[in-house]
This record gives structure tokens, sequence and C-alpha cells, in this order.
């Protein structure tokens, strides 16, 4: 039998595997990988909370919208970095720091 | 035969994956492409004959396998969601499946000779092979869903093989014109399929057998007729729409302008046989709904329609287009009037001999470098194999006794008289009486082309010498001698005539009959005890034997209407009287119809233009094919569509632009003109200049934190989040 926790433990550490990814890497490729992980991890705990707790398909609908949206994003986010690196022939994440704040007054 | 996924699946598999894998060599090694669609449907033939075999050695009328896998299952409760597909094989799926393999093996062979060196051959083949695999895919699909899917796979790659010659203005026209036509029935088709969910709650052939066992369409109605009625047609639709029917029937003449193995494809084993053979699956629906007249007036017209339109065509493949739209027809009677097992048999027989008239058809303008009968005559000399089996099609399809066209035709013609007569010469006769002024019209027609094309005196001297002797080539002749073996009355019904004069030795001989049957009234009975979750993986062998008295051919099927009770003697002795009249009266019409023929166009007795001229206007109305064209193309679209497009277009510009647009943008420009005002004294000095002032002097304070390195964000938001929520949860 599959508990909860289970889902909930893989969910987790898909989660923290998404955020380490999002925070270490440079790439900007590597963190919109690090954004699916992340977004499968939610999309998880929508089925499992729905397998378990409620009676109906809500949990499932979600899941379905999160994986929808998670390939919108993708093809948006992807868009974007082709854009980036036609401007700064780069895909370094700090190289997207124009919109900074100069501190020079 | 222990049937698994894979003693079955490789039959749509094959052919399926001979098109993956074409599509991956056509640019780089295009010269394997034809042999791997080849291998892929000649295995399939093999898997398909040894399914056959198995059928065949059960010999069991209720013998059937329901084999079915979970697709797709999100139910949770009380809410139930769930689809599943499966095959599902009974005697007909069997008889199909061997049908279809083999004319489509036949078929590619022929094409490896007729497309050679032609543009874009290889892609040809990958076309083929991908209709092909969704034919089998249609064949083996044990529900409306799956079989709809199929369905419009068909529609696209009919679509792509009829504009295969695209440069062509025509072959682009035509094979949109097929597309958009076949559409309006695909329509009613999908509106069908949701019918039937909303009574049964699946869509699987079964359930929905078993569900009108149990009655579950009694009483239900919609748009106020009964729900029955309303699925029936509407799946009768999809029908009307694929096998060309009569008000769709304009896009299949049109569909010529493909190459001549892909009309051989699309007129007999695949695209129209799809129609037919749903109508049969549907059948049980169509008898419960009683939609057997309609559907019977729509078979006459069709077949006598047709028939007439085929007898002036200068085209060699116009005339076969218009023969086939005609002998649809009569397999659309045979549902009509009850007799479903002829016209499955009307449809495999059909089905051979079209594809070996289509392919000898291609065989001659192949050679001949011509397509108009007009240039050609004494053909024989040259291609002296092509001609011997575009005889045995053509004997075959005139109805001429010991072939199969006669076999099946007849019992389609000997139960349209017994339905008339058993009408009181009523609502019955007229498809009847069209049926057979179609059969009249056949022999004639096809006496004609093969006179006109074969004998005679050649009509272009310098084609003729141009033409070289035929020699035997297994990839042109002889998958078309190896067809018009098969036009043989004896393959499908052993006492030859289907009247029982001769004989057999062997009763399984008499198969046809016996195994394919209709599955109403005592053909239900094995569906009526099952529920849905006994369907998965159902293998009937286990039943009993069948009696031997079975065996006997006269062993009848279901008749359409209520109170046709064939175990009642009467009734059985007038269907057999029907029966036996109708056979002499046709092969007396056929007679009279070859006899006139021979007057016209052999012997010269009599001199076809005569009648040409004679009869102005009728000829007037058959070289305008009944002015549908004109009816759809000028009417309904030009006048109809265009000018309410012009309508709409004015109300656009006249009505909704003028007044509702721009008199709104007038009434907006003083609205604007107040808001501006009050925008640059009251918001702009006091509110925005007063708080630019106060954010200035906090940003000094926030901008620091701005680096505008995202991680550092990020690491803020989490760490963020993090303390937030120990304060909220600990």
């Amino acid at each position: 039998m599959i508990t909860l926790k289970a889902y909930l433990f893989i969910s987790l550490v898909l989660f923290v595997t998404g955020l380490v990814v999002m925070l270490s890497r440079k790439n900007i490729i590597a963190i919109l990988l690090g954004i699916e992980l992340i977004l499968n991890a939610a999309a998880l705990n929508f089925v499992a909370y729905s397998k378990y707790t409620a009676a109906n398909l809500d949990g499932h609908i979600f899941a379905l919208f999160i994986i929808v949206i998670a390939a919108a994003e993708a093809a948006v986010g992807l868009a974007i970095v082709i854009r980036f690196f036609q401007v700064k022939e780069s895909v370094h994440i700090d190289e997207a720091s124009d919109l900074r704040e100069e501190l020079t007054r | 035969m222990n049937y698994t996924i894979a003693t079955i699946a490789p039959i749509f598999l094959l052919p399926f994956f001979a098109f993956v894998i074409n599509c991956v060599f056509i640019k780089k090694i295009p010269k394997i492409v034809p042999w791997i669609s080849i291998a892929g449907i000649v295995g399939a033939f093999f898997y398909a004959s040894a399914i056959f075999m198995d059928f065949f050695s059960v010999y069991n009328t209720d013998y059937y396998i329901h084999k079915v896998f979970n697709w797709i299952d999100i139910s949770h409760g009380e809410n139930i969601f769930k689809i599943d597909l499966g095959v599902y094989i009974d005697n007909m799926t069997a008889v199909m499946l061997l049908m279809v393999t083999g004319v489509a093996s036949l078929i590619h062979i022929f094409s490896s000779w007729y497309m050679k060196g032609d543009v874009r051959w290889e892609r040809f083949f990958l076309y083929l092979s991908l209709f092909t695999s969704a034919m089998l895919g249609l064949v083996l699909s044990d529900n409306l869903l799956s079989v709809f899917m199929f369905w419009e796979v068909m529609g696209f790659c009919s679509y792509s093989l009829i504009g295969f010659y695209f440069e062509k203005e025509e072959a682009g026209n035509a094979s949109l014109k097929a597309f958009m036509t076949t559409r309006v029935g695909d329509v009613f088709f999908l509106l069908g399929i949701l019918a039937i969910w909303s009574v049964v709650g699946s869509v699987d052939f079964p359930s929905i057998y078993a569900a009108i066992a149990d009655g579950a369409f009694t009483g239900k109605t919609v748009f106020g007729m009964s729900l029955a009625t309303f699925s029936a047609f509407c799946i009768f639709c999809g029908t009307i729409g694929k096998s060309a029917q009569f008000p769709l029937q304009v896009w299949l003449p049109d569909a010529m302008m493909g190459p001549t193995p892909c009309s051989a494809l699309i007129h007999a084993a695949t695209m129209v046989a799809a129609g037919v053979y749903l109508s049969l699956r549907a059948y049980p629906l169509i008898f419960v709904g009683e939609l057997n007249l309609f559907i019977a007036y729509i078979g006459g017209i069709t077949a006598f329609g047709a028939a007439t339109i085929a007898i002036i065509q200068k085209d060699l493949k116009a005339v076969l287009a218009y023969s086939t739209i005609s002998q649809l027809g009569y397999m659309v009677l045979g549902i009509g009037v009850g007799s479903y097992n002829a016209a499955f048999m009307h449809l495999i027989t059909h089905a051979i001999f079209k594809a070996c008239l289509f392919l000898a058809a291609g065989s001659v303008i192949h050679s001949y470098h011509a397509k108009y009968m007009t240039e050609m005559g004494g053909l024989r000399k040259k291609l002296p194999y092509t001609w011997i089996a575009m005889w045995c099609c053509t004997l075959a399809i005139a109805g001429v006794p010991f072939f199969s066209g006669f076999v099946s035709k007849d019992r389609i013609l000997g139960d349209a008289l017994y339905m008339m007569v058993y009408s009181g010469i009523g609502a019955y006769s007229i498809p009847a009486i069209l049926g057979f002024i179609g059969a009249f019209l056949t022999p004639f027609y096809m006496f004609r082309m093969m006179f006109l094309t074969f004998h005679g005196k050649n009509r272009n001297k310098e084609k003729y010498d141009h033409c070289h002797k035929e020699h035997l080539k297994w990839n042109q002749n002889v998958p078309l001698l190896i067809l018009s073996v098969f036009t043989l009355g004896v393959f499908f019904c052993g006492s030859m005539t289907g009247q029982g004069i001769i004989k057999v030795a062997h009763q399984k001989l008499e198969w046809f009959k016996v195994l394919v049957e209709a599955p109403v009234g005592d053909g239900l009975n094995k569906f009526k005890s099952y529920t849905k979750q006994g369907f998965s993986n159902v293998d009937t062998r286990e039943n009993t034997a069948m009696e031997s008295s079975l065996y006997d051919s006269h062993y009848h099927t279901g008749f359409a209407g209520e109170g046709f009770d064939h175990k009642n003697e009467q009734a059985h002795h007038d269907l057999h009287h029907a029966h036996v009249e109708g056979a002499v009266a046709s092969v007396v019409i056929v007679i009279f119809s070859i006899l006139l023929a021979f007057a016209m166009y052999i012997f010269g007795w009599m001199n076809p233009n005569f009648f040409y001229n004679k009869l102005g206007f009728w000829v007037k109305a058959i070289k305008n094919k009944y002015f549908f064209d004109w009816f759809y193309v000028d009417i309904v679209i030009k006048k109809g569509l265009l000018r309410l497009n012009r309508f709409l277009s004015w109300f656009d510009s006249g009505i909704y632009d003028r007044y509702a647009i721009d008199g709104w943008a007038t009434i907006n420009r003083y609205i604007f003109k107040a808001s501006h005002w009050f925008d640059r004294v009251v918001v702009d000095s006091i509110a925005v200049d007063g708080t630019a002032v106060g954010t200035q002097i906090f940003s000094l304070v926030t901008k620091s934190i701005q680096s505008g390195y995202i991680q550092k964000y990020i690491i803020a938001l989490v760490g963020a989040i993090v303390v937030i929520s120990m304060f909220l949860g600990f």
C-alpha cells in the first residue's frame, strides 16, 4: 500500500531538486529545467491529494492544466532564451542583469 | 490458435511500421521504400490469413473475439470517465481482413510497376501504407471512436492520394472536393457516436449490441424522433459521405485525378468499403431504428443514377468510377432490404473485381499512354493478359452466372424483389425496380467499355504502333490474373448460382452465407447476458459447435421490418420463390443487355450516336451528372455561401463599423476631452508629481537591493517564504 506520504516525499524531493537546480546553475536552460521539476512536483501533489482525500477529479484536472501550462512556459521560456542568446551571445544567467539599478546617484 | 496482442496487432502495425520506417528512409534511401511497403502489407496478409483460417476451421456463427485494453481511466468513485480500445473479430472481420490485406498487397505490387519513375513515387508508397494500415485498424476496431479516428486518417490519405499530382489544378481541386464532401457525412457520424454514447455509455460494438438486445433504445426520443432512428441516421450519413451515396456522390468521379493504383485502393478495398462496413456494423441499430426504407431508397437511387451516367463516359476510368458508385448503391440497397449477408458478400466480391478492373485500366493507360476510349480499340492483341483479366471482372460485375458478382448482386436483387412483393408492391417497389434497371445498365456499360477498349478497329494508329506488346510481368499483369481468378463464384458460394441448382459435395462451401450472420434477432442473443465488465478478453471458441443442419445454404439471416420471421414457413417459402424469380429475371436482363451491347458496338446494327442525339434532355442531364456539381458549386457555394458572405461583409462595414464603432468613437472623443483636463490638472500636478517626490525619496532606500542577479532574488523569495511559513505554521 502506497501511502500519501510516499507521494509527498517524492514531490518534496522533486521540488527541492528543482529549487537547487534553479539556485545553483548559471545556465538559463538548466534553470528552465529546474522550473519544470518544480511544476511536476506541484502536479504530483495535486494528483496525490486528489487520490487520497478529495472524492472528485479536481486534482486531476489541475494536473492536466499544469502540464499544459508547463508546455506553454517551456515554449515561451525557450523563445526568450533564443532571443537572449542572439543579443548577448551567451546563456549565462548573470548576463541578464541589465535592469539592475545602477547605484550611481 | 491463441489470440494475443502479438497475433492480432501486426495486421495493423506492419503496414503502419512500414509507413514510419519509410518516413525515415524516403530521403536517404528512396529505392527501398516500395519494398518496405510491400513487405509490410504482405506480412499483414499472412497474419490475416492465419486468423481467417482459424475462424474457418472453427466454423461457428457465434464465434467472436473481443480483446480490450484500457486507454483512459480517470474514474473516481461515482464519477466514471473511462475509454477502452480494443479489437473485435467476428467472422465478418476475418473475411474483411483477408480481403483488405490480399487486395492491398496486390495493389502495392502493381504500384511498384505503375508508379516506377513517376514524380514523388516513393511518397506514393508512404501514403499507401498509411492508408492500408488505417483501413485495417478500422476493420479491427471494436468501438466507434477508434473507427472514427481511422476513418479520418483515411480521409486524410485519400486527400493526399487524390491530389498526388498537385501540380495540376484539377487534382488539387478534386482532393479538396473529396475531403470537404466526406466531411459533411463525418459531422453526422460524430453526432451519431455521441447519441449512442448518451444511451449505452460506451461505444464498443458488443456493448451497443447488448444494449439493443436489452432494449435500451426503446422509448428514448430526440428532436421528436426515436433516438435509435436518429443515431442510425447519423451513422448512415457517414456511410453516405464515405461510400459516395446519392446526395454526396460528387467527390468519387473526381477522385480519378489520383494515380490509378490509388483509385483501385480507394474504390475497392478501403475507403468506400469502410462506409458500407460501418453500416453493416451498425446494422442492428438501423434495424431497431427502422431506417431500412430510407436506406433502400438511397441505395436504389444511387445504383440507378450512377449506372446511367456511366453509359456515356469516354474516359476509361470514369466508367469504372461510376460503376463503383452504382455497385455501392447495390450494397446499400442490400442493407436497406435486409440482406445483410448478401450486402457484405457484394462488398467483398466487388472489392476484388473492381480492384482488378482499376489495375487493368491502369495497365492499359500506362502502356497505351491515353485515357480516352475514343482513342483506343483493338488493344487485345497488344495487351492479352490485361484483356483476359478485364474480361473476367467484366463478366463478374455484369452479373453473368458462375461469376462472383452474380452470386452477390443476384441475392440482393432477390431480397429486394421479396421486399417489394411482401410490401404489396408498395414502398419497397421503387428501390427494387431501380435496382433491376441498374442491373440492366451494368452489363451494357461494362461491355461497351470492353468493346471500345479492346475490340473493333483501333482509332489512333500512332499510339497503337508505339505501344509494345505485353509480356507476363510479376508486378504488372500477375496481380491482375490472381485477382481475376477470385472473380469466380465458386469461392464464395458452392452452388455457384446462389440458388442451389447444383448440389455440392461439401456443405462448408456455403461458408459465406452461413458464417456471416446479421446481428439482429437470434444473432443478438449471444450478447444479451453480457455486462460491460464481462467483455474484456472474450473468446467464444468454447461455445458448442454449430448444429449440422445450420450448414445448409438456406439458413437465412434476418429480414427488415417487423414480422419478417424467417422461421415462418410461408415467409421462407416466399423468400425462396423471390430468389428463384429474381435470379431468372436478372439472368434474362443480363442477356438482353449484353445483346444490346453487341448490337451497338460489335455488329453495328444500331448506331449509339442515334440514341445520343435523340434523347436530348436525358443525355444533357446525364452529361452534367444530373446537375449535382452545378448545384453544389454554382447554387450552394457561389449563390448561397458567397452571397451570404457578401451580405455579412456589407453588414460588417456598412452597419457595424459605421454606426456602432464610429459612433462610439465620437462619444469617446468628448469623454476624452473632459478627462484630459481632469488628468492634467488634478492627477498630474497634484497626485502624480506629489507621489513621485515621495517615491524618489523612498527609492533611495530600496534600490540598493536591486542587484539584477536573478538567483539572488530567488534566494530572497525562498527565504521570505520560509520565514513567513515559520511564523504561520509553528
